[in-house]
């Protein structure tokens, strides 16, 4: 049973690897079965290119250092890997890097955040200017958000820029506390339902314009970075029921709250 | 908008806030960041059946999950009886004012090993624990009255403390809106209600509930009287009277008043008449001791977790009572009936007069505190 398309190497020995077969996968390091995954996921892609593109994608990827079985848990966490094109992956990766994600950090967002490659690089930079110009993290705040927590890119803009609010106005959090505690891995609700039980409980305040509280607040890392438990027993001691139904209402409210915003923005329209 | 400019800086509710948190955070040290969390979230509705209505929501309401906590009590209620005997820890102030007033404590054992009677013509439904579902408004019935009454579920249990006997008279001296006379005429065991509430559009608001529950032959003037008295002169006005007497006296309202910014008994305003509430509640106590027949039984009551407007107003009635009109009065122990609804409250540990429900966001009714009198002369 012979593959398709065998490599020439006597007819072409110049030319690299051009189309994808199940021993250039082999070749370059997968296992049989995990070549013949990719084999099978590519050969079922549309377009005339596909073997090529995922050609330049798996050796982009390799050129960074990745092994084969990160390389493959990348492409199943984010088929649309295998589409890119060459150039466009040199781009996105070239800004990465602009944007100081050095040998390292670099690997460690595309393994944890694929996606971030297949996204255009305007709408990288988008994020980037959001976070330096709204919220006035400097460059190297910017880079340790997307080295720990790049599905920041994938945000909502409008999200984003309340969850920042949220944890700047109403909690008092400075910029480089935001970045300790990787603000930005944790949905707007969580963060949400883990300080308002906190300040309903009478253990967070919102510090005065002086920036003074009369009680101490627990630190934002410790709020969020604990497991459900482990805030509930360290930070809030309260019992996992009490969160439970806290949790329900909150809900409830702020759903009842944005239906009731909506209707006066309605309202205001005449 | 057109609040704005009238908005103060800091609202009623922000006041009650940081008042409750510098007093409970003492009275209940540990519990208060669990009460004060249930007291700023959404509370909790018992449906109070109408056993008057024609068309019974039971059923109905049942279906939607939930289930009447005072029919549905667990069996094993009883059992207390066995704790009690064992010695169940009282709170030592009982020894410290029993010197200064008639507190006993043998007294309060025999009521506790007397079998919990209660009406079992009173329904309450709530949605179990945990559950957060909300109650739809009551219909009414082809002849217009409303099958339920959406209350706090905790504010049944003064009414099922007062424990109304066949052929009753009882006084409800602070009676609007209405709840819990709505409750009381459940029994249907009253021979004659006084409903009393001082003010009068609040008395107004009264008529209309009791003419939206109960059918018109029952509201005869044999059967009530509705009046608009201040309820402090009752004394002058019918002494030693009434078999039981509901003291449900107005207090800071404390979920009220960390919700609603309108008529907010902590607006600057009223501070004078917040500061007052305590020798308000002690006369209208004293007056339902007074209206109370010898050997009537008399619940007080309020919303409030404010010692000072609770376990202090108990005492000092307890002792004014004696000093002024040489009356006797008796602690009546409610251990057996918050034993029987633990399962649906949550009541305060350990209160050395009277009982507490405390808000929980499992259980999120109250804050309700009882505590039942028996006139002895
Ligand atoms: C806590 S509310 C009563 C609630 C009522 N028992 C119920 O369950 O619906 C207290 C009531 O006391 C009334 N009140 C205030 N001062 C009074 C007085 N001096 N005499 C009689 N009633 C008074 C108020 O108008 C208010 O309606």
């Amino acid at each position: 049973q012979s593959a398709p398309h065998n490599h020439k190497p006597a007819a072409f020995p110049r030319q690299p690897v051009t189309e994808l077969s199940r021993c250039a996968l082999l070749d370059m390091g997968f296992t049989d079965i995990q070549a013949e995954e990719v084999y099978e996921t590519v050969s079922k892609a549309k377009g005339a290119n596909a073997s090529k593109h995922a050609l330049s994608t798996l050796t982009a990827l390799f050129v960074l250092g990745l092994n084969p079985s990160t390389v493959l848990k990348m492409l199943q966490k984010s088929p649309e890997l295998y589409g890119v094109k060459d150039s466009q992956l040199h781009q996105r990766i070239g800004n990465l890097r602009k944007l100081g994600l050095v040998e390292g950090s670099l690997q460690r967002v595309v393994v944890h955040h694929p996606q971030i490659l297949t996204m255009p690089v305007k709408r990288i930079k988008n994020v980037v200017i959001f976070l330096r110009e709204k919220c006035m993290f400097t460059g190297q705040q910017v880079t340790d958000i997307l080295r720990d927590s790049p599905a920041v890119v994938e945000e909502n803009p409008a999200q984003l820029e309340y969850k920042f609010q949220y944890v700047y106005f109403r909690m008092g959090v400075k910029q480089a506390e935001m970045v300790k505690s990787r603000l930005f891995r944790f949905t707007l609700d969580e963060v949400r339902s883990r300080h308002c039980f906190l300040e309903r409980r009478g253990q967070y305040q919102t510090p005065d314009k002086k920036g003074q509280t009369i009680i101490i607040n627990p630190k934002l890392n410790d709020i969020l970075c604990a497991d459900q438990a482990a805030y509930l027993t360290d930070i809030a001691k309260a019992s996992a029921e009490e969160y439970d139904v806290f949790q329900k209402l909150m809900v409830r409210e702020w759903k009842e709250e944005d239906q009731r915003q909506s209707y006066t923005e309605d309202d205001s329209d005449d | 908008g057109k609040w704005a400019t009238t908005q103060p800086k800091s609202p009623p509710t922000s006041l009650a806030l940081q008042y409750m948190d510098a007093t409970y955070s003492l009275q209940l040290g540990q519990q208060w960041p669990s009460v004060r969390v249930s007291l700023l979230c959404e509370k909790k509705y018992g449906a109070l059946l109408n056993n008057f209505s024609h068309e019974s929501a039971l059923a109905d309401l049942q279906a939607q999950g939930c289930m009447d906590f005072i029919g549905h009590t667990d069996q094993d209620a009883q059992p207390f009886l066995d704790e009690a005997s064992g010695g169940e820890p009282e709170g030592s102030m009982e020894q410290e004012i029993s010197s200064s007033v008639s507190l006993n404590k043998s007294d309060s054992v025999d009521e506790e090993l007397s079998p919990l009677q209660l009406s079992p013509n009173i329904k309450c439904l709530v949605f179990p624990r945990g559950d957060i579902t909300r109650f739809k408004a009551a219909r009414p019935d082809g002849f217009g009255l409303l099958s339920y009454y959406l209350m706090d579920a905790a504010s049944v249990l003064p009414c099922l403390a007062l424990n109304v006997q066949q052929g009753d008279s009882v006084l409800d001296l602070c009676a609007a809106p209405g709840g819990k006379t709505l409750a009381l005429l459940q029994t249907q065991t009253i021979r004659f209600l006084c409903v009393n509430d001082a003010s009068v559009s609040r008395t107004m608001r009264l008529r209309k509930v009791l003419h939206s529950y109960i059918p018109k032959e029952l509201l005869t003037n044999d059967r009530i009287r509705i009046t608009s008295f201040d309820g402090t002169k009752w004394g002058e006005i019918e002494r030693n009277t009434f078999d039981r007497v509901l003291v449900d006296v107005p207090c800071t309202t404390d979920r009220h008043s960390l919700m609603e910014d309108d008529n907010n008994i902590f607006k600057k305003s009223r501070t004078s008449e917040r500061r007052q509430l305590p020798q308000l509640q002690t006369e209208l106590l004293l007056a339902g001791v007074e209206a109370a027949c010898p050997g009537g039984e008399i619940v007080y009551s309020t919303c409030s977790l404010s010692q000072l407007q609770n376990q202090c107003v108990v005492e000092q009635a307890i002792h004014l009572a004696r000093e002024r009109h040489g009356i006797h009065l008796q602690v009546v122990s409610l251990r057996p009936l918050t034993h029987t609804f633990r399962k649906t409250f949550h009541f305060a540990p350990d209160l050395h007069l009277g009982e507490m429900v405390l808000p929980h966001l499992a259980a999120n009714f109250g804050p309700i505190y009882m505590c039942k009198l028996r006139r002895l002369n």
